[in-house]
């Protein structure tokens, strides 16, 4: 994966800019891309890259954007570190990039963005979903994925159709991600009717959750469901240790676990139900990017974020088509506007959005091994917590 | 079931594991004066091991064996490629030689295996719980408890028992002079560490038994607890350095379990800061001769 990414990236960039030799400069979209290719990071900036590079191949393969305009693709690993991501986003704003792809978590993205937002660069986060962080950074920062807080109406949602009652919460201040998303639950399991029995704090890369999980069998009834935002290494470590200390209660997670360690898990991770921006069911959008994936890259893609680093560069080259130039305010003012662009996972509305788009959020289920489709949900507007809502 | 019991095993459980990773660097530091910062390393070294071997379709105790003989034969490399060359150079030269052979290997890990955490599922009689009447362990805990117990009574036969480890003794008190009485310090300094090396993959597949997955940086978090262990029970004592795990385990797992949840987020503050008072009070550690510079 490390290894086909990086290589494809280089090639594609090599061959990309011997391509743009022959036609003249301004006719070539000069898309940078940030990710933590190695650490923390990782699980999601690598398959989201390997979406980057499938959809710039197709569209280049078909002439570029609009046909004549080819994309070339230009890539650097921060390393995971925030203060990484702020160098490099400096480099390739210097190199001249019409746009730029931030890290999947918001820390960096708001330092990779702010040096975007100075130099009238439209930027966008490839999967960190913190609904507030366009506005934080500024009118040129996008974000791409499902956000928070849509995510958790989907959770609560589902949580209440099941007949949960209660739920405990599992979170960490240490992200707004780990920290916000749960909230988010809260708020949104409370308006629905449902009971918060308690909630916890644990630390990112933890390993021991033996005193959170005496807590959870130590509460006078078991709650009907936990709920965390958790993701690997945390993830597999309190579910192993949940489940070894003999509690089946159902655990409800977050796009951060759509990966194949939570598969890999084996039997531990039967049931878990979490949300992400798809589910390829036979026939859909989402399985022909899939196979388009597996032609590209020669091995199947490990998650979904491989379908919305696809789906940012579709948004992208509707955006560059619809503005006509490559110019940054006319890209940021078409990007604002666009409306159903057909993506991997659906369609992506930026109209009226705030720089945040309106997608749809799958729920998947971990069932024999597999992920089995619970179903894909629009919430409506109504159930949905504000971004600022359920702040502590 | 008794919920102050219950965290009592939970503290014990981490604070065996932390235990035997402690008394393998201090066995290296007493008698070398290193502090093996890449310890934690043969711990992920011993679960990618033990992936592999279940890929292939090997048994589990297989596995484990396979993870344990990895662990062994990379602390004896590390001592001849990295540690042998500076042989009586100062204590930081060989920290840094520690710290960078650490880096070496978690790029090694994201570059040759994957930066992206791999699921190590472990068979179903480390998963479940028993319940005692008093406090429900579960079996992985049980595991983790009794293992570690099997292991400090192991180190401690080799080290009063064996000659290998009366030398590690004498070598520790002085090394020079156990070189004068015909011992091979080269062969010596491989057999401890390969014997840390041991202790380091047993404690790592206890951590990925509770985890379920290995990242390249799984051994930098340990590691770093266990260099507390160690400098809490007195810098190269060993039975200290068994105190000092079970001391940090324990107050980890109480702190987390007892404090207001409003002040959890001052949880390791509140820890570390306790670590300092104990070395304020006595600085040479729990069991550490008063003099600290031999």
């Amino acid at each position: 994966m490390t290894k086909n990414g990086l290589f494809g990236a280089l090639a594609l960039t090599t061959a990309l800019t011997s391509a743009a030799g022959i036609a003249a400069a301004e006719d070539t979209l000069k898309l940078g891309y940030i990710g933590g290719l190695t650490g923390y990071l990782a699980p999601y900036d690598q398959p989201s890259l390997a979406g980057v590079e499938v959809a710039v191949d197709e569209i280049n393969k078909a002439g570029g954007i609009g046909g004549t305009m080819p994309i070339e693709l230009i890539v650097r690993d921060m390393r995971s570190e925030t203060a990484q991501a702020f160098v490099v986003a400096q480099e390739l704003v210097d190199e001249g990039i019409d746009v730029l792809i931030t890290p999947c978590d918001v820390d960096p993205s708001i330092a990779a963005g702010q040096v975007a937002q100075a130099a009238e660069v439209p930027a966008v986060t490839s999967c960190a979903s913190t609904p507030t962080l366009p506005g934080v950074v500024g009118d040129y920062m996008f974000s791409n994925y499902p956000a928070d807080n849509l995510q958790a109406a989907v959770l609560a949602q589902y949580a209440t159709e099941q007949g949960y009652k209660t739920a405990y919460v599992l979170l960490s201040p240490e992200t707004p991600y780990t920290e916000r998303l749960p909230e988010y639950f809260m708020v949104a399991f409370e308006a629905m009717g449902g009971k918060i029995l308690g909630v916890t704090e644990y630390s990112m890369g933890q390993q021991d959750f033996s005193a959170e999980v005496t807590k959870i069998s130590g509460l006078d009834a078991l709650p009907d469901v936990i709920m965390t935002a958790a993701y690997e290494p945390d993830f597999p470590a309190f579910l192993t240790q949940l489940r070894n200390a003999g509690i089946d209660t159902p655990v409800l997670g977050s796009d951060g676990i759509d990966s194949p360690t939570t598969l890999g898990l084996g039997p531990i991770a039967e049931g878990v139900v979490f949300t992400n921006a798809g589910y390829a069911d036979e026939g859909s959008d989402l399985a022909a990017f899939y196979d388009a994936f597996e032609t590209f890259h020669g091995s199947a893609a490990e998650s979904a974020f491989t379908a919305t680093g696809y789906d940012i560069v579709k948004v992208i080259a509707q955006a560059v088509q619809d503005a006509g130039s490559t110019d940054g305010p006319a890209i940021r003012d078409a990007w604002d506007a666009v409306k159903d662009v057909p993506g991997a996972t659906g369609t992506i509305t930026f109209a009226g959005g705030n720089r945040v788009p309106l997608r749809a959020v799958a729920l998947n289920k971990v069932t024999g091994g597999e992920l089995d489709h619970v179903g894909t949900f629009v919430p409506d507007a109504a159930s949905v917590p504000g971004p600022d809502e359920g702040d502590h | 079931m008794d919920i102050f019991l219950q965290q009592l095993v939970n503290g014990l459980s981490l604070g065996g594991t932390y235990a035997l990773l402690a008394i393998g660097l201090a066995i290296i530091y007493s008698i070398m004066g290193l502090i093996n910062f890449a310890h934690g390393d043969l711990m992920t070294l011993t679960g990618y091991a033990m992936i592999g071997v279940v890929a292939l379709g090997l048994p589990f105790p297989v596995a484990i064996l396979c993870g344990l003989v990895a662990a062994t034969l990379a602390a004896m490399a590390m001592e001849r490629i990295a540690f042998r060359p500076l042989r009586g150079a100062s204590g930081a030269s060989m920290l840094l030689s520690s710290l960078a052979v650490s880096t070496v290997l978690h790029i090694a890990f994201q570059v040759l295996i994957s930066a992206r955490p791999q699921a190590l599922p472990f068979p179903p009689m480390f998963s479940g719980a028993m319940d005692l009447g008093f406090a429900r362990i579960g079996n992985i805990q049980a595991i983790s408890i009794v293992v570690a117990v099997l292991a400090l009574i192991v180190v401690n036969a080799i080290l009063y028992r064996l000659p290998l480890g009366i030398a590690i003794r004498a070598a520790a008190q002085d090394f020079d002079a156990t070189r004068v009485m015909g011992v091979q310090a080269n062969r010596l300094i491989s057999l401890a560490f390969g014997l840390s090396g041991v202790l380091a993959g047993i404690a790592g597949v206890l951590w990925i038994a509770q985890r379920g997955s290995v990242d390249p940086a799984l051994g930098f978090n340990p590691v770093i607890k266990a260099f507390i262990a160690v400098t809490l029970g007195g810098l190269g004592s060993l039975q200290g350095a068994v105190l000092g795990g079970l001391f940090l385990g324990l107050l980890e797992v109480f702190l987390r379990a007892y404090l207001p949840e409003d002040t959890l987020p001052y949880r390791e503050a509140v820890a570390l800061t306790l670590v300092v008072f104990v070395l304020l009070f006595r600085p040479q550690g729990f069991m550490g001769k008063s003099e600290a510079v031999r």
